[in-house]
């Protein structure tokens, strides 16, 4: 199968404002294929959105490498956030199109399409400031495919969204990946939704972040809400937190002292 | 704006907003009036509203074109004023040198109280239009100079590393980004400036000029023609009220997206 991209052994170091040096991630190889959805799953501080930057091309990594294949045209991310960080100042149309605006690609009717697939039709003159929390992501989303770029990296894409509208989101953005076979790769802490979205998860280490352990996930690729009781659904979200237990303890270990003898 | 759906604009303010501000304004003029013909005050120590809204048609002064003076000086002042403020703000933003290197002076002029440069000022560019002009300069850009500085580095980092990661370069970052971010900012810094605005016009006739609604004001003081100092306070406020409206009303037709508060 073709990647999109390739880690191998890529490390990153960050020198701190008190002149520390942080190592942020390490060794991590690890790759993404053309169409498919991979989670990135890992403790807090363990350098999952280090690995977004250094894949987006922002930075550069301090070791290792990082092959991006672009089957021809540039190699272009689109890219979710935390919140939703939307301009203010333009419009849920504007909004989506900045990208196209950036790479100076036309707009032939990508951005109507996105409108319509979000269920956005009549918002499209909305400003941000109007919209609810949840249409705000939604808006988003769309902003990072209407480029189609090679990759889609999405970053805790539902931190602080509430409990049901965060499954809706997730639905609907599982329906978006596979209408316009994009490219994913997805940076969580929430295993649920990590089963739910991908095809591979990648469990991270606390910092520095290597990946300790890649879980498939054997649920069709087509993914509805019903899926959540899967079977298979729960046997790969078992695995995930169980790696995730197990590096916590050996953490947690690590910083108790050992109880004296006798 | 109505028109699409899920907007939330708030509506404007009812008659419960403004009915209560609106009466205490009358009730105050009423019991001015009244205080004053029950003690009989007499107009020079402190004049009635009525005996203010006389002033304005007994024909000695010229009102028209001692507030157009005024206002002319202000508006022209507070122009220059924005435009040295954003120049200054963009060179500060742009360069961290040259934001070091002018930083002290900026700080300097701002803590000092500029209305005590007035005097001096004419000594360095005599009596002339330019010096009254200069001192509404100083005035009003400094709060431009900090609120656009502010407006253009207090940006969204995720939106600036969003058009990083679409290869966009510095000049798209700044134009499509910094620039619209602190257009909010820089209308907060022009409420500031147009009653720096003022301020400046009428310290600047009071230092040196013989005509403009400072120059009337001290001439009364002279004269102890009280009435008409209170006349021109009357439109002062006027004029105040008028160009922060003005601000107010630009800001809302430059930024139908801004909800402020």
């Amino acid at each position: 199968m073709a990647s999109v991209v390739v880690l191998e052994h890529v490390g990153k170091h960050y020198t701190t404002v008190k002149g520390a040096e942080v190592q942020a991630v390490k060794d991590v190889s690890l790759s993404v294929h053309r169409g498919e959805t991979v989670a990135i799953v890992g403790p807090s501080g363990c350098g999952k959105s280090t690995l977004l930057r250094l894949i987006a091309g922002v930075e550069t990594p301090g070791s290792g490498r990082i092959g991006r294949e672009t089957g021809g045209g540039q190699f272009i991310v689109g890219y979710v956030f935390q919140d939703s960080s939307l301009m203010r100042w333009r419009t849920v149309y504007d909004n989506i199109k900045l990208p196209l605006e950036v790479v100076k690609k036309p707009d032939l009717g990508n951005v109507d399409r996105l409108i319509g697939m979000i269920g956005m039709k009549g918002f499209e003159r909305s400003y941000p400031a109007e919209l609810s929390g949840g249409m705000q992501r939604r808006v988003s989303i769309a902003r990072a495919f209407v480029h189609e770029p090679s990759i889609v990296l999405m970053d805790e894409p539902f931190t602080g969204v509430d409990e049901l509208t965060k499954e809706a989101l997730q639905t609907e953005l599982g329906s978006l990946i596979r209408t316009l076979r994009a490219t994913a790769l997805l940076v969580t802490h929430d295993i649920e939704e990590a089963v739910f979205l991908s095809d591979r998860i990648f469990v991270m280490s606390h910092r520095p972040g290597t990946v300790v352990e890649e879980v498939p996930v054997n649920l069709p690729p087509a993914r509805d809400p019903s899926m959540r009781s899967h079977p298979e659904f729960f046997a790969a979200a078992t695995r995930v937190r169980a790696k995730l237990l197990e590096m916590h303890a050996m953490r947690v270990d690590a910083a108790t002292p050992a109880p004296p003898a006798g | 704006m109505a028109s699409s759906g899920g907007t939330r604009r708030p509506g404007l303010p009812g008659l419960a907003n403004y009915g209560l501000p609106a009466v205490s304004f009358v009730a105050g003029v009423v019991l001015w009036q009244l205080v004053v013909e029950l003690f009989r005050i007499p107009a020079y120590l402190f004049p009635s509203p009525a005996a203010i809204f006389q002033v304005f048609f007994d024909g000695k002064i010229n009102w028209v074109q001692q507030t157009l003076i005024t206002l002319n000086e202000a508006v022209t002042g507070c122009v220059i004023g924005i435009i040295v403020g954003f120049v200054i703000a963009l060179v500060i933003t742009l360069s961290a040198t040259l934001n070091k290197i002018l930083m002290p002076y900026i700080v300097a002029l701002q803590v000092l109280p500029k209305v005590a440069i007035a005097p001096i000022i004419y000594i360095l560019l005599g009596f002339s239009n330019t010096s009254r002009i200069l001192l509404i300069v100083i005035l009003t850009f400094f709060p431009i100079v900090i609120n656009v500085s502010t407006g253009l580095t207090d940006v969204d980092r995720n939106l600036v590393f969003l058009l990083q990661s679409l290869r966009a370069n510095k000049a798209t970052i700044f134009y499509k980004v910094r620039l619209p971010n602190s257009l909010p900012y820089f209308f907060d810094g022009l409420k500031i400036g147009v009653s720096g605005a003022l301020v400046g016009a009428i310290v600047a006739e009071f230092v040196s000029s013989n005509s403009g609604l400072g120059f009337l004001i001290l001439n009364s003081q002279y004269t102890f023609n009280t009435v008409a100092a209170f006349g021109a306070f009357t439109i002062l406020t006027a004029l105040g009220l008028l160009l922060y409206g003005a601000v107010v009303l630009a800001a809302r037709q430059l930024m139908p997206w801004y909800r402020s508060g």
